[in-house]
């Protein structure tokens, strides 16, 4: 427990945590605004189709970006201080004298990154549902009971994404490959969306099922997956990804 | 004791260029980056081929299909330029590099120049092994695509890349820290610059869409720029990005 | 020969340096002591071009380090750590330096056998120790012949054999009429190396004059420098 705290205390310090909390709560909620700008005057035209059954849930996938960062930092901090001074001392040795055993040290600092991202992930979504509302007013998409799951299908997402940035990082311990790749995948088509269109295998990359969870209407998609299949799949991915990780981890040197 | 024999300015840039040139000769990041974005240009282009194959409507154009991955592996020169000009900041090398180079105008221009005479042959290399991939694969398949157009379109890419890698090394320099100067550069070409080019035709003129102008031209889209406007702009954007981040550098303690 | 004439360093609402003057004399080794913070490093750097002064002057044979034709042939310096990045080689590290002052390539392969790295030339310098790195740096500063040394805490990290090396070095390149500016916080070897002693605290000179003035009376130089920087001469606390 209290190696959590440490951990937690170690990812605020960080500049960069804070400026992924503001890209993870200002992107989503811009595009949504930006977005909902333009549906409200298709609807003025009289398209009263241009309410999509995933307003919302599509601005916040691209939020995910803030999660990304988060779990990505939260490891390549403790092996490269960037800065003018030549100091050479890295963080893991530190940190790994406090807590020796290197699996507690992995498991705070991932619980960390989850509690985090989830929290994030919670704010975002409260944010670009209230920017769609108000922008749209009385056109804006009912929040019913069918949303709880989406919801939380958004946070479980950010959450999963945010631990796939950090296993990857533990692996390569540099942020600099994992961050281009998983921000080049986020954008407006996404590798793993393109590679679908090679083989229907691609629908179980971990993104590509796990955005099943809140997006009901994926285009183009040959492969149905229910939502709760894709959570599933995206678990396993990160499952697979952090045992990994964990293993390479205690293994090497530090 | 060595008099202070006098060295004319252009020697002396020579040899800064030569200096600059051998530093990344000898750092493993960029040799890695470079060939990094040459393989997965090919296995993206290929992917592409396959695509295209399936698609029934219309014929597939090799020159199109083998350029589409471009948009992508941008990423890699995004990196490159970042890695490039943050190695500076590692292990206290810039207090090596002012003192052997005090001159920080010469130097800084050398070092962006070194960088340009290294990329844009590799830029190339890539940009054509796509064409080249796609054409051979495609084979009969094709559209013809003619040789000059061929040798436009490719000179767009390459230009396109090298100004990309210039913007994000000025970047670099700015920022100083790779992840931060990653992630600004990264998030605003693959997330920000896609849907402010969907929001406003005044997009055109922000340097990712007339970067893209160069080498993607859209002759149904009227209002855009055309390739040899698109390169002026995105020179414009790339000297503005380096004039500020010289008059930075030039005043900045180390 | 080194001129530091009302040197001022401000950042922000911090004065580091309040108008320092001091000379480094030419065929002597110059010792440059201060308690951490004094504002050696600023000094430094700002003579070595590295940050800018508020005000005030810092030259080298009366021209300002900017204004060098050829830097590495006047000033060689050894800063923090390497000064070198992690992921290239030893000599990849001295190759770049060399060609940005023209010198042949031969000349790294002679500074590495200086320092006794020439083994240790092709591996990456992250996996050098804190010592090899100081060498490393070292080799650097000599790779241009330069007639003045300047050096902050060079026996950092050095084994005992590196310490006399140093030592041995400094005094040599005095003897032949360059400068040497050498910082440290070793006071006993430092009495061993050193003609001329700068004390500074708090961002002034405190003390400036030959090794025998500036000891005077105190003893041994760590006394006086103790006696010079510290409220109750560096008694510890009972």
């Amino acid at each position: 427990m209290r190696a959590i705290t440490a951990e937690l205390s170690k990812l605020f310090s960080l500049l960069s945590v804070w400026v992924a909390l503001a890209i993870g709560m200002i992107v989503p909620t811009a595009i949504a605004a930006l977005n909902s700008v333009s549906t409200r005057k298709e609807i003025a035209l009289g398209d009263h189709t241009a309410v999509g059954i995933d307003m919302g849930y599509q601005e916040l996938a691209f939020g995910v970006i803030g999660a990304i960062i988060i779990g990505v930092v939260a490891i390549s901090h403790e092996y490269f201080a960037e800065s003018g001074e030549s100091g050479g001392g890295r963080q893991i040795t530190t940190s790994l004298i406090a807590i020796p055993s290197r699996l507690r040290f992995l498991f705070a600092k991932a619980t960390a990154v989850a509690m985090v991202s989830a929290v994030l992930a919670s704010a975002a979504a409260i944010a670009t549902m209230a920017a769609i509302r108000i922008v749209l007013g009385d056109h804006a998409p009912e929040i019913g009971s069918e949303d709880v799951p989406r919801l939380a299908g958004i946070v479980c997402y950010w959450v999963l994404t945010a631990l796939l940035a950090f296993g990857i990082t533990v692996l390569t311990r540099h942020g600099i490959v994992p961050l281009a790749i998983l921000i080049v995948n986020t954008s407006v088509v996404t590798v793993t969306y393109l590679l679908t269109r090679l083989t229907s295998l691609a629908y179980y990359f971990p993104d590509m099922a796990g955005i099943r969870m809140f997006i009901r209407n994926l285009e183009d998609s040959t492969v149905e997956i229910a939502p709760l299949v894709g959570g599933l799949v995206m678990t396993a991915w990160v499952a697979a990804l952090l045992i990994i990780a964990a293993i390479v981890f205690c293994r090497r040197d530090a | 004791m060595s008099a202070e024999v006098a060295r004319p300015h252009s020697r002396e840039f020579v040899q800064a260029l030569a200096a600059e040139l051998s530093k990344l000769w000898s750092l493993p990041a960029v040799w890695l980056t470079l060939g990094g974005s040459l393989i997965l240009n090919l296995v993206l282009a290929a992917a592409f081929v396959s695509a295209g194959l399936q698609d029934l409507t219309g014929t597939p154009n090799a020159l199109d299909i083998g350029l589409a991955s471009i948009s992508y592996i941008q990423a890699g020169y995004i990196v490159l330029g970042i890695v490039a000009s943050c190695s500076e900041y590692t292990g206290g090398q810039i207090r090596t590099t002012l003192t052997a180079m005090p001159r920080r105008s010469l130097q800084l221009i050398a070092a962006h120049l070194a960088l340009t005479i290294v990329v844009v042959p590799a830029a190339l290399i890539t940009a054509t092994s796509g064409v080249l991939l796609a054409a051979i694969a495609l084979g009969d398949a094709s559209a013809p695509v003619e040789l000059g157009s061929t040798v436009g379109i490719l000179a767009g890419v390459t230009g396109y890349l090298g100004l990309t890698t210039l913007i994000s090394a000025s970047f670099g320099v700015l920022l100083r820290r790779t992840l931060p100067a990653a992630i600004v550069v990264l998030g605003y070409t693959f997330i920000a610059g896609p849907i402010l080019r969907e929001q406003t035709t005044q997009a055109k003129y922000l340097p990712d869409t007339a970067g893209l102008a160069m080498w993607f031209p859209q002759p149904g889209d009227a209002s855009a720029l055309s390739p040899v406007h698109g390169a002026t702009v995105l020179v414009a954007w790339t000297l503005g990005a380096f004039v500020v981040a010289l008059a930075v550098y030039r005043k900045r303690d180390t | 020969m080194l001129t530091i004439h009302q040197l001022v360093k401000r950042r922000g609402s911090r004065t580091i340096l309040s108008g320092i003057s001091f000379q480094a004399r030419s065929g002597r080794v110059t010792g440059f002591l201060g308690p951490n913070g004094a504002g050696k490093s600023s000094t430094l750097r700002i003579l070595l071009g590295l940050d800018s002064a508020t005000s005030g002057e810092a030259l080298i044979n009366g021209v300002p380090y900017a204004r060098l034709r050829t830097p590495l042939a006047t000033v060689g310096a050894l800063l923090d750590g390497s000064g070198a990045h992690r992921a290239r080689t030893g000599r990849a590290h001295l190759n770049w330096i060399a060609r940005s002052a023209g010198l042949p390539r031969s000349r790294v392969d002679e500074v590495l056998a200086t320092v006794g790295l020439t083994d240790a030339a092709s591996q990456r310098v992250g996996s050098y120790s804190l010592g090899m790195g100081r060498r490393l740096g070292l080799a650097a500063a000599l790779l241009g012949d330069p007639e003045v040394l300047i050096l902050d805490e060079p026996v950092n990290g050095l084994d005992p054999e590196g310490i006399r090396w140093i030592r041995t070095l400094v005094r040599e390149r005095a003897a032949t009429g360059r400068t040497v500016l050498l910082s440290s916080h070793l006071m006993g070897e430092l009495a061993e190396t050193v003609d001329d002693v700068i004390v500074i605290n708090q961002g002034r000179i405190v003390a400036d004059g030959t090794l025998a003035e500036v000891i005077d009376g105190h003893g041994t130089l760590e006394n006086a420098f103790f006696a010079l920087t510290t409220p109750n001469g560096g008694r510890v606390a009972q």
